[in-house]
C-alpha cells in the first residue's frame, strides 16, 4: 500500500478511534455509578474491542496489546464472572489515559509508547480473578494528600481522640522519611501475585492503598508499607514525595482538629485482617461524581470521504460525508467576502436608486444570510464534546478531594461552532474543577450546614438567540463578599474606603484580578498556571463574556455568554474623526447623546452620571485620530456616547457619529500592524472603506494608567 | 458474475477497509454494508447478496443472531470475522452452527504481515464461499443436536441415493478412526461425532484445519454434546477406544507406535506448511503405524489436503470415505480424495455416523 493510501486509512482510522475513545470517557464514569449496567458494559467492550481491531489492521501493536486485555476484563465482567470495583475502574481510567496518550502520539505522528509492563500484568491477573496489585518497582509519583494519613490512622490506632506520643513519631517519620521509600519486604522483583499470597502477613503499598479506597471510598492515599501497619512505631513509611509545610499543617489540623477523623465500623478493621493476603474486590459505594440521568447514547457518525476518489464508490448513498476542517474554514473564508460584497452592494443602491437593483440586492440579501448560516451550521459541533470529559473529571477530582460531588450535564447537544468547541475546553475545565475544589465543601461539613453530603455540580448550555450561554453552578459554599474586600486591600488592589463602596457583584469580580487568589494554599488542583484572570482573558479573546454570582452557603454560578461562532461579527459602525471603527456589538450597552448629560471632570478624569452612577467618559477622538486628519465640519459631529462594558465596569466612548449596525468579517491586521494595542482587527465597510475593528480591553489598557 | 457481498460491522473503519479490499477484486462486489445484526437483516432481503461478511461484536444485535436469522429467512453464505481468542472460538462456533460457513480472523495480521497477502486470502475465500451458489444451501446440522436455534435438518433430501451396505462386511477390520475436515468441518465433525455412541469400539483421531487458540475450545465443545470423549491431543497420549483425540491447531499431529499401543506425536509446524494441523502428514503417520486398519474420512473442505494421505493408506489397504458434493459446504477436499479414485464410499453427512456404526 502507498503510503498516501496508509495515510488516509490511518486518518480514517482516527476519526472512528477517537470517536470511541470519547465515548468510552463516559461510559466509564457512568458505569461507575452501574457496576452492573450489561448495555454499558457491552458497549464499552465494543468500544475498546473496536480499537483493537482497527489498531490491529496498522499494527498499532502497544495500542493492541492495552485494549486487547480490557477487552477481555470486559468479556469477564459482562458474563458476570466478576464485579466491576474500583480498583478495576482506576485502572481503566489509566488504560483509557494510556490509549488517549497514544492516540495523539500517532496523531502527531509518533510511534505510540506502549503501556508500562505492570499495568499489562495487572490487567491479565484482574482477568484471571486476581485483583491484587502487582508488586511496585518503582515509586509512584502520586504526590500525597495532606488529610489522607488522617485517614489512615483510625484503621491502625483507636478510632478517635488524640494520637500518642508515639504515634506521632511514627508519623512524623513516615512524613519525613518521606525519600527513603523502603521498600516493602515482599516487593522484590517478583512481581507474581502468587508469591505475595505465599506471604500472607504482608500487603504491598498498592494494595494497602486500594483497601483504604474501598474502605474510606476513595481518595488516594500516600502509600504506606504494610510493615508499618502492622508494627505501628517502627514503621517508615513510604511516602513518596515530601509532604510540604502546608500539608503537614493541614494534617496536624485534621489529626487534632475539629473535624473528627472518620471513624471505620468494626467489621471493616476485620476485613483489613482479613484482606492482608489479597484485598477482596468490594463493589464500590458510589462516591464519585455522576450523571445518573444519562443514558449511554451510543454516537453513531457515519463517515465516509467523499472527495476522494481513491476510496471506491460505496454502493450505498451515505447520509453523511467527512469534510476536511480546512475545507470548511475556506468556505467560511468566502462566504466572509460575500458578505462583504453583500454589504457594498447594499450600500450602492441606496445611491443608486433603481427599484430593479434594490429587489435583486434584497434577493441577495437574504439568500447570503441563508448561505451564511447554512455553513455556520456545518462547523457546529456539540458541546458535548468539551462536556464529556467532565464526569472523568469531577470523578477524578472528587476522589483525589474526598469529596462527593454529582455532576449534571445539561444541554450537551446545543451545537456551537467547532473552533469555539475547541477553545472553550480548556477555560471550562479550569471552571468545573474551581467548583469542586474551592466551591463543594467537604461531605461532614455540608451534612453539618443541612445540605446533602453530596455536592451538586450543574454544567449547562443553551443557545439563546445569537449567543450561547453556558453556566456553572454549584450548590457549595460560595463567595464571601467581604473576604474579597478584605484580600483586595490586602494585596493593594484597593483602599479600604475604595473597597468598601464595592458592590457585592464587583467583589465576585475580583476574582478575574490577576494575582488574586484566596486560597493561600495551592493545591493539586489549583495552580496549574490557569488562573482567573487567564479564562477571563480566553472568553474575552472568544468575545464573550463572564459573569459571577455567588451567595455565601448557597452556592456559586459562572454565566458565560459566547457567540455562536468567531468568523462572522457584528458590530456597531462609529465615525471617529473622518474614521470608520467598528465596535464589537457584544460589548456595546446603550448609546446617547452627549448633550443631554452632564459630564464632571472627577480626579482628573471626565465622568457622566448615567441613572445615579458616575461613568467615566473617554473621547476616542483623542486616542485615534491624529490631527492629520481633516476634522468633521461642525455640523456633522453629533457626539455621541457610546456605552461599553468591561467586566461588570462601564465606560462611555465619546464618538463622533454612530453609523449603525454591521456584520463584518474579521481581517487579520498585516504583520507590519500587528501587536498594535486596541485593534481585533480591520475589515471592508459597506461603503467600501477600511474599518479598523476596536479591541475593548486593549483600547484600556493601551490608553489609561 | 461477480460474488456480491454486504459487509456488515459496526466499526466503520474496518467497514470501509474490508470493503476496499473486496472491491479492488473484479469478481467481487460489495453491494451494501450495514453496522448491526438487525441492518445487516434488512439489507440481506433488500439486496440479497451471495456473501455476507458478519462481526460478532455488535451493538443492537450481534452477528451470532443476525446469522440465526438471516438463515431462517434468506438463507446466505455467511463469512464470520472472529477473534481467534478462546472467548472467540466459542461464539464463532455457535455462529458456524447457527449457519455460517467459515470464519477469518478478525485481526488481518493473523492471515498474513502482507497486506496485498491479506486482501489476496480474504478475496479467495469470499469468492469460493460465494460463487458456488450457496444461497439455496441449509444447515445441515441434525435436530438431535441439543440446540434450540438450529434449523430442522434436511434428512434425505440429498441426491445421492444410499446405498445398502451390509453392516458385516468390514465388521473387525478396522482399529483407528480418522477424521480430517476444513472449511465447514466444524459443523459437519459436530453432526457426525454426536452420533457416535458411547460404546465406539474405535479410537478416533480428528484433524480439523483450524487456529491452535479454537481447538482446545472445539473439543471441549464437542465433547460436551457427544456421547463419546473428545479433547484436544496432547504429546504421548494413548489412544484408546471411545475416546476422539483432536489435532491442536498451529501444530502437526504424527500417530505412532504398534497396533494397540497407538500415541499421539505432536510436533511444532515448520514454517513452510500451509495447513496446522496437516491431514496429509497425520494420515501418512497412520500409513506407517496401521496401513490396512484403518478408516479415514474426509468432510467438507476447500483445498486438497488429505488427498496424499488418503492414496498411501488406500495403498496399504485401508478404506477412505469422502462426504458428498451435496452436503458438503466446499466440495474440495473430499472432491480430490474422490476424484483420485481412492474412495469406496461417497456418503451425504447425515448418512456418514450410521455407516461408520455399521462397519466398526
Amino acid at each position: 500500500m502507498a503510503i498516501e493510501a496508509d495515510d488516509e486509512i490511518l486518518q480514517d482510522f482516527l476519526v472512528e478511534a477517537g470517536e470511541i475513545l470519547e465515548q468510552l470517557n463516559e461510559q466509564l464514569v457512568e458505569l461507575e455509578q452501574n457496576p452492573s449496567d450489561l448495555d454499558l458494559l457491552n458497549a464499552v467492550f465494543r468500544g475498546f474491542h473496536t480499537i483493537k481491531g482497527g489498531a490491529g489492521f496498522l499494527s498499532l501493536d502497544p495500542m493492541v496489546a492495552v485494549c486487547h486485555r480490557s477487552e477481555d476484563m470486559f468479556n469477564v465482567l459482562r458474563q458476570g464472572d466478576q464485579v466491576l470495583n474500583s480498583f478495576m475502574m482506576d485502572h481503566f481510567l489509566e488504560v483509557l489515559d494510556i490509549l488517549n496518550a497514544q492516540f495523539d502520539q500517532i496523531t502527531a505522528g509518533e510511534d505510540p509508547s506502549p503501556a508500562s509492563d505492570k499495568l499489562l500484568l495487572v490487567l491479565e491477573n484482574m482477568v484471571k480473578g486476581e485483583t491484587g496489585e502487582v508488586a511496585e518497582e518503582t515509586p509512584t509519583t502520586e504526590a500525597p494528600v495532606a488529610e489522607a494519613p488522617a485517614a489512615e490512622e483510625p484503621v491502625n490506632e483507636e478510632p478517635q481522640g488524640d494520637i500518642t506520643d508515639d504515634e506521632f513519631e511514627a508519623l512524623l517519620d513516615s512524613i519525613q522519611g518521606g525519600n527513603d521509600t523502603p521498600v516493602p519486604p515482599n516487593s522484590n522483583e517478583n512481581k507474581s501475585t502468587d508469591a505475595k499470597a505465599a506471604d500472607p502477613d504482608i500487603i504491598t503499598d498498592d494494595e494497602f492503598d486500594n483497601l483504604l479506597d474501598e474502605l474510606h471510598g476513595s481518595g488516594k492515599a500516600p502509600k504506606v508499607s504494610a510493615a508499618n501497619k502492622e508494627n505501628k512505631n517502627t514503621g517508615s513509611a513510604s511516602s513518596d514525595d515530601e509532604i510540604t509545610d502546608d500539608e503537614f499543617d493541614a494534617l496536624l489540623d485534621e489529626l487534632h482538629g475539629s473535624g473528627k477523623p472518620p471513624v471505620i465500623p468494626e467489621t471493616d478493621e476485620k476485613v483489613v485482617a482479613k484482606q492482608e493476603a489479597a484485598p477482596k474486590p468490594e463493589p464500590e459505594k458510589q462516591v464519585a461524581a455522576s450523571a445518573p440521568e444519562k443514558q449511554p447514547e451510543p454516537v453513531k457518525k457515519e463517515v465516509t470521504k467523499k472527495a476522494d476518489a481513491k476510496v471506491p464508490a460505496r454502493p450505498t448513498a451515505e447520509a453523511t460525508v467527512r469534510v476536511d476542517t480546512r475545507r470548511l474554514d475556506d468556505i467560511m473564508n468566502m462566504v466572509g467576502e460575500l458578505v462583504l460584497v453583500r454589504n457594498r452592494l447594499s450600500t450602492l443602491k441606496e445611491a443608486m436608486n433603481d427599484e430593479q437593483v434594490s429587489t435583486a440586492v434584497a434577493n441577495l440579501d437574504i439568500v447570503t444570510s441563508d448561505l451564511q448560516s447554512a455553513v455556520m451550521k456545518t462547523r457546529m459541533q456539540p458541546i458535548k464534546k468539551v462536556f464529556g470529559r467532565f464526569p472523568r473529571v469531577v470523578r477524578d477530582l472528587a476522589r483525589s478531594l474526598k469529596k462527593e460531588v454529582n455532576l449534571e450535564l445539561v444541554g450537551e447537544d446545543t451545537d456551537l461552532d467547532k473552533n469555539l468547541v475547541e477553545a472553550l475546553a480548556d477555560p471550562l475545565v479550569h471552571l468545573v474543577r474551581n467548583s469542586v475544589d474551592h466551591g463543594i465543601e467537604m461531605p461532614d461539613e455540608r451534612v453539618r450546614k443541612g445540605k446533602s453530603s453530596a455536592g451538586h455540580v450543574l454544567l449547562s448550555a443553551a443557545q439563546e438567540g445569537d449567543h450561547i450561554l453556558l453556566i456553572i453552578e454549584d450548590d457549595g459554599a460560595g463567595m464571601d463578599p467581604d473576604v474579597l474586600r478584605g484580600k483586595a486591600v490586602e494585596k493593594g488592589l484597593m483602599d479600604i474606603d475604595e473597597a468598601g463602596r464595592l458592590e457585592d457583584r464587583e467583589c465576585f469580580d475580583l476574582i478575574f484580578h490577576p494575582g488574586f487568589s484566596t486560597k493561600d494554599v495551592i493545591s493539586d488542583v489549583s495552580g496549574r498556571g490557569v488562573g482567573m484572570d487567564v479564562v477571563k482573558t480566553r472568553i474575552g479573546q472568544l468575545n464573550g463574556s463572564i459573569e459571577i454570582d455567588s451567595k455565601l452557603g448557597k452556592g456559586t454560578k459562572l454565566s458565560i455568554k459566547l457567540p455562536l461562532t468567531l468568523a462572522i461579527l457584528p458590530t456597531l459602525m462609529v465615525k471617529v474623526g473622518q474614521r470608520n471603527f467598528a465596535l464589537p456589538l457584544s460589548s456595546v450597552n446603550e448609546i446617547f447623546h452627549m448633550e443631554s448629560y452632564k459630564t464632571n471632570v472627577v480626579d482628573g478624569q471626565l465622568t457622566v452620571m448615567v441613572r445615579e452612577k458616575a461613568m467615566p467618559l473617554f473621547h476616542l477622538t483623542k486616542w485615534l485620530v491624529t490631527n492629520m486628519d481633516e476634522p468633521l465640519s461642525e455640523e456633522e459631529v453629533e457626539e455621541q456616547v457610546v456605552v461599553t462594558h468591561l467586566g461588570n465596569q462601564r465606560i462611555g466612548f465619546v464618538v463622533s457619529q454612530v453609523i449603525g449596525q454591521e456584520e463584518v468579517v474579521i481581517k487579520p491586521l498585516g504583520h507590519l500592524l500587528h501587536g498594535l494595542a486596541g485593534f481585533a482587527g480591520a475589515t471592508i465597510t459597506g461603503d467600501g472603506r477600511i474599518a479598523l475593528i476596536l479591541d475593548v480591553p486593549g483600547l484600556m489598557r493601551a490608553h489609561t494608567r | 458474475m461477480a460474488v456480491r457481498v454486504l459487509v456488515v460491522d459496526d466499526s466503520g473503519f474496518f467497514r470501509r477497509r474490508v470493503t476496499a479490499m473486496l472491491e479492488a477484486d473484479a469478481r467481487i462486489d460489495v453491494v451494501g454494508s450495514a453496522s448491526d445484526g438487525r441492518e445487516a437483516i434488512r439489507k440481506t432481503q433488500e439486496l440479497k447478496p451471495d456473501v455476507i461478511t458478519m462481526d460478532i461484536e455488535m451493538p443492537v444485535m450481534d452477528g451470532i443472531t443476525a446469522v440465526r436469522r438471516i438463515m431462517a429467512i434468506q438463507p446466505t453464505a455467511i463469512l464470520m470475522f472472529s477473534s481467534l481468542t478462546h472467548q472467540g472460538a466459542d461464539s464463532t462456533f455457535e455462529a458456524l452452527e447457527a449457519g455460517a460457513i467459515d470464519y477469518l480472523p478478525k485481526d488481518f495480521s493473523e492471515l498474513s504481515n502482507k497486506p496485498d497477502e491479506v486482501a489476496r486470502i480474504l478475496c479467495a475465500r469470499v469468492w469460493s464461499v460465494g460463487s458456488k451458489g450457496v444461497s439455496g444451501r441449509k444447515p445441515v446440522v441434525s435436530a438431535s443436536v441439543s440446540t434450540p436455534s438450529v434449523k430442522p435438518t434436511t434428512h434425505g433430501t440429498s441426491p445421492v441415493a444410499r446405498r445398502s451396505v451390509s453392516p458385516s462386511e468390514n465388521k473387525g477390520k478396522f482399529q483407528l478412526l480418522a477424521i480430517g475436515s476444513s472449511t465447514g468441518g466444524p459443523v459437519a465433525l459436530q453432526e457426525v461425532l454426536t452420533k457416535l455412541p458411547a460404546n465406539f469400539p474405535l479410537p478416533i483421531v480428528i484433524i480439523q484445519h483450524m487456529p491452535g487458540s479454537f481447538t482446545e475450545a472445539f473439543s471441549k465443545r464437542l465433547d460436551q454434546m457427544s456421547q463419546i470423549e473428545i479433547r484436544e491431543a496432547k504429546n504421548g497420549d494413548i489412544l484408546k477406544p471411545g475416546l476422539a483425540l483432536l489435532a491442536p491447531g498451529g501444530k502437526q499431529m504424527l500417530i505412532e507406535g504398534r497396533a494397540n499401543a497407538l500415541r499421539i506425536n505432536i510436533q511444532e509446524s515448520d514454517a513452510g506448511q500451509t495447513y496446522k494441523p496437516c491431514i496429509d502428514m497425520s494420515f501418512s503417520s497412520i500409513a506407517k503405524t496401521l496401513p490396512d486398519k484403518t478408516l479415514a474420512v474426509i468432510l467438507t473442505g476447500m483445498g486438497a489436503d488429505g488427498c496424499e494421505g488418503a492414496k498411501l493408506l488406500k495403498q496399504g489397504g485401508s478404506t477412505i470415505w469422502a462426504q458428498d458434493e451435496a452436503t458438503s459446504v466446499i466440495y474440495g477436499m473430499p472432491m480430490a480424495v474422490a476424484k483420485a479414485g481412492v474412495t469406496e464410499k461417497i456418503l451425504p453427512l447425515q448418512d456418514i455416523s450410521s455407516q461408520i456404526v455399521s462397519n466398526v
